[in-house]
């Protein structure tokens, strides 16, 4: 007996923007986005903490809006910009999101970072100056255990302004 | 100047006669930009060439025995590199905090105990072979509620060794006593009994476990999610039978342990097992649902508490009895013998105490440490009482508190640890080595507008009532821990370099940041002049696992003894460049200078250069035990102002008042946040967390993300951190420690704010929206309120 033969045919030839640049493989049709950025890019800043959509670590934008990478198929993102964590710094320079987060010490353990850090992305590209309210409202779904809710608040906050200036 | 009474093997070094430079500062983490870039690679995150992918097939009864178990389907698959079971693994020990576990049992006696485990050339293959495996159980019924269980009989030892470390704590109570009870009990105006019940939580830290080992023929490496690499490799040489100087083990980022990962879990030894095995590498990472199932817990407490008062409010005495849901294992070591009276013993001054814990073997999931372990329900009962007390006497609660002040302690940390010290009378009175707690609770109360308190009820408007509440803490955590083991050490180099050697692991409260700053400080330059060498086994000195709040009042010390040496070591060679003997030397912002003439200083730099290039200066520290006098602690309290929605049962908190005696803080911006850390805790224990079971079969029915409930970005209050200060000379610059201690008061705070608002008791733990409108419901058709 052998695994193989329960497997239906795997291999899908995929095309999408990942941080800006065109990616083409053949992946596993099962294989969700979040594998794909991990196992097969090695983009491993996207964290998988339940794989069921309830965490939010897994966090990416995907044609401008927030999804869990780990409920989206590797074959949906095909045709798709994906932008991950990887993706917001540019040429060694903070994205002043990630400036904020560093100086408000919006992490503490880092894990669930890189997805809150992608909701609030998708938050301020939409709404430049967000209340602390939709700020709470954005990263319902991203939990945070070591408590950092308060202070990615408020380096959210000082982002937006910083952003708005520039 | 306080004479250094650091805590230190050898001659403490002397303070330093000048201003703080570098600590007290609130420097950013040292890894935030890794970590907000995505670069922080994390055990899950680690790919190795030619890695194998493991799977545990999981027992899915609480209590069953295998009859039968053939593995050879799964052994055959293609793509199956290995599968380990209990038929070619006898005699295989692995470890839960020191108490030897059968690697692959017969017996099971928690749910998702580990039946075998593959390693395969992928997950899906792995997956597949788990399939295959043919498991026939005994499933026997399980014991699942501590109380019950204590009035059947023990059960027959099914196995070998069913409950590992049953005979030093099951069922056997352990006994604090002072004074006379039934003498105090007789002297009372006023005596107040009742009866808390606390929940099964879980750490839920988002990273699961995750694990890399590769064997190479001699030498084991492990990239473990682990809170110490030094635990974590001997244990792995103790299990696999390796000598420990041929395992490395490193943990370079780890995301969230909160206990969870204090010790050695099982993945570990497997993964390290499988690539011994194969001769290739081994990845094993945890799914959510096995994070939840297969992992330790918190323990569900019963509490019974009864009080006695004088009208003034003085207490007379407290009889206390509490049970304690073990699980089917526990922590070694007798370390938490009487972690839930401990505390009932210590935090008020009283005469006259009974106080009795009973720790029972069940079938639900193991315990172990989770932030603020046994403080979560002790704190929870006590200070609830306090307040009932407090209503009942028709005294401020905040006065009631002050009224029962103590400076004294009479039960120590270190004997948590030993059974033996079971129903010995503690009368002595013993000082603190520091504490602030009556600051902390006027900070608190007035940082929440306490005096508005009376005013709330009749302010309130319709359906939403308002109410604020209190609660203060002492807890055993926070001032080290036996056996008090923490070295560090401290290099310069003739090209200037400085480096800081700490086995530790930075589990996010930011320990590669904190230890440096120590250092920074001891040698006078800045924190970013040192490179600190730490989440590793390799070149770094033995340190304790980071748990229990030991990291900064354990390696603080051994930081400072460190750094102090190396300094002196270099003053020796700025002695001759400045004409004056090596004891008049100092050093502050990167400048040596002669005590009498500070203008004229030779930069720190220029003094290394005369440093023999090849052979640095080394500088070593190593903590000395905490002395038997006196006493040490960590304190604080906690306000909470909150509405309660009377038609949706729905708890809204305004806002946490929250101020902690941890000495100081040597970051107060690392520091701020573990104070976050600790209310999120004490919000999901206090409203919403709660590990629910099948009451037929024994299973985890909340085993995911979704039912089982955690703070969300909503449900997080807005708080106020109040970072006292206060001298302490055992620890580094007064630090003790603050990790885990603040979810402690938050449950009871809440508790007493309820009350003040819709005037009902809640007892049992959490205090979610049906309790809340049952509760109201039956208040109005019995009109009089009653705890529940």
């Amino acid at each position: 007996m052998s695994a193989k033969k329960d497997e239906p045919e795997t291999k899908k030839h995929i095309t999408l923007t990942v941080n800006g640049r065109k990616v083409e493989r053949d992946i596993d049709s099962r294989m969700t986005l979040a594998e794909f950025l991990r196992e097969e890019l090695d983009l491993t800043g996207t964290k998988v903490g339940c794989n069921r959509g309830e965490c939010g670590s897994c966090t990416v934008i995907m044609d401008g809006d927030p999804v869990l990478s780990c409920t989206v198929l590797g074959v949906e993102a095909s045709g798709r910009e994906v932008l991950t964590i990887e993706g917001l710094a540019s040429e060694g320079r903070l994205h002043p999101i990630q400036e904020a987060f560093v100086e408000h010490d919006a992490l503490q353990c880092g894990y669930c970072t890189p997805g809150m850090i992608m909701s609030i992305k998708a938050l301020l590209d939409k709404n430049p100056n967000p209340t602390e309210e939709d700020v709470r409202k954005s990263i319902d779904g991203n939990f945070c255990r070591c408590g950092s809710y308060l202070n990615v608040i408020k380096a959210t906050i000082e982002a937006s302004k910083k952003i708005n200036h520039m | 100047m306080v004479e250094s009474k650091l805590l230190v093997k050898g001659t403490p070094p002397s303070p330093l006669d000048r201003e703080l430079t570098v600590v007290g500062k609130p420097l950013n983490r040292r890894d935030a930009a890794e970590k907000v870039t995505g670069q922080a690679k994390y055990s899950g995150d680690i790919k190795l060439p030619n890695m194998l992918y493991g799977k545990i097939l999981h027992c899915p009864h609480p209590r069953a025995r295998i009859l039968r178990l053939d593995a050879s389907k799964a052994e055959a698959l293609p793509g199956v590199q290995a599968v380990l079971t209990k038929e070619n693994t006898k005699g295989w020990r692995t470890s839960w905090y020191k108490i030897p576990e059968i690697a692959f049992p017969e017996v099971f006696t928690h749910e998702g105990g580990e039946v075998a485990a593959v390693a395969a050339e992928d997950v899906t293959v792995a997956q597949k072979a788990l399939e295959l495996i043919d498991v026939e159980y005994q499933v026997l019924t399980p014991m699942q509620d501590a109380e019950e269980t204590l009035k059947t009989p023990p059960p027959p030892l099914i196995g070998d060794e069913e409950y590992p470390g049953r005979e030093i704590f099951d069922r056997k109570p352990f006994v604090i006593k002072r004074g006379d009870v039934e003498k105090g009990f007789e002297e009372a105006d006023v005596i107040v009994e009742e009866t808390y019940t606390t929940q099964v939580s879980h750490h839920g830290s988002i990273q699961t476990r995750a694990c890399v080992a590769s064997w190479d023929g001699e030498d084991l490496t492990v990239w473990d999610a682990i809170q110490g690499v030094w635990y974590s490799k001997l244990a792995l040489a103790d299990s696999l039978g390796l000598d420990p100087k041929n395992v490395r083990v490193i943990v370079k980022y780890l995301g969230g342990g909160f206990g969870s990962k204090a010790w050695s879990h099982r993945i570990t030894f497997y993964a390290a097992r499988l690539s011994m095995l194969t001769g290739r590498p081994v990845k094993m990472e945890r799914t959510r649902r096995e994070e939840f199932v297969n992992h330790s817990r918190r323990w569900d407490c019963k509490i019974e508490l009864k009080m006695g008062a004088k009208k003034d409010g003085t207490l007379t005495a407290i009889h206390q009895r509490a049970v304690a849901n073990m699980g089917a294992a526990a922590t070694g070591e007798n370390y938490y013998c009487m972690q839930i009276i401990w505390h009932t013993a210590n935090l008020h001054a009283c005469p006259n105490v009974y106080l009795e814990q009973i720790g029972v073997y069940t079938n639900r999931q193991i315990t172990g440490p989770t932030r603020s372990p046994l403080n979560m329900p002790a704190i929870f009962a006590l200070e609830s009482h306090m307040d009932r007390m407090a209503a009942e006497l028709g005294m401020d609660p905040f006065e009631l508190r002050m009224k029962n002040y103590t400076t004294y302690q009479t039960v120590g940390t270190d004997e948590s640890e030993d059974p033996s010290a079971s129903g010995k009378s503690y009368d002595s009175k013993i000082p603190y080595s520091s504490k602030i707690l009556d600051q902390c609770m006027k900070l608190a109360t007035d940082g929440i507008g306490w005096e508005k308190r009376k005013g709330l009820k009749q302010s309130s408007q319709g359906a939403v009532k308002r109410g604020m509440g209190m609660a203060s803490y002492i807890v055993l955590q926070g001032v080290g821990l036996h056996p008090y083991v923490a070295e560090a050490k401290v290099a310069i180099h003739h090209e200037g370099t400085i480096n800081l050697f700490v086995g530790v692991v930075d589990i996010g409260g930011g320990q590669q940041t904190i230890l440096p700053m120590i250092a920074a400080e001891e040698l006078g330059v800045g924190a970013h002049d040192i490179t600190v060498i730490y989440g590793d086994t390799k070149d770094t000195p033995y340190a304790p696992s980071c748990h229990a709040s030991r990291l900064t009042p354990e390696m603080g010390p051994a930081v400072v003894q460190a750094a102090a040496e190396a300094r002196q070591k270099l003053f020796s060679l700025a002695a001759s460049l400045l004409g004056v003997a090596a004891d008049e030397i100092r050093s502050k912002n990167g400048e040596i200078y002669a005590r009498s003439d500070p203008i004229h200083s030779i930069p720190f730099q220029v003094v290394c250069s005369k440093i023999t290039p090849g052979i640095p200066i080394l500088g070593q520290g190593s903590r000395a035990p905490n002395p038997k006098e006196p006493m040490m602690a960590t304190f604080g309290a906690q306000a909470v102002e909150l509405e309660v929605d009377t038609e949706t049962g729905r708890v809204n908190i305004l806002k946490v008042a929250a101020a902690q005696d941890f000495g100081k803080a040597i970051n107060p911006k690392l520091c701020t946040s573990q104070v976050y850390g600790g209310i999120e805790f004490g919000v999901g224990y206090g409203l919403t967390e709660e590990g629910l079971y099948d009451s037929k079969t024994g299973k985890l029915l909340t085993s995911n993300l979704h039912q089982y409930r955690m703070p969300t970005s909503v449900d997080f209050p807005p708080v106020d951190v109040y970072l006292t200060e206060v001298e302490d000379p055992y620890f580094a610059y007064s630090a003790k420690g603050a990790g885990e201690n603040t979810n402690a008061p938050t449950p009871a705070a809440i508790r007493n704010a309820v009350y003040s608002a819709i005037g009902i008791w809640f007892n049992d733990l959490p205090i979610t929206p049906d309790k809340i409108l049952k509760a109201i419901r039956e208040k109005k058709e019995k009109g009089r309120s009653h705890a529940v």
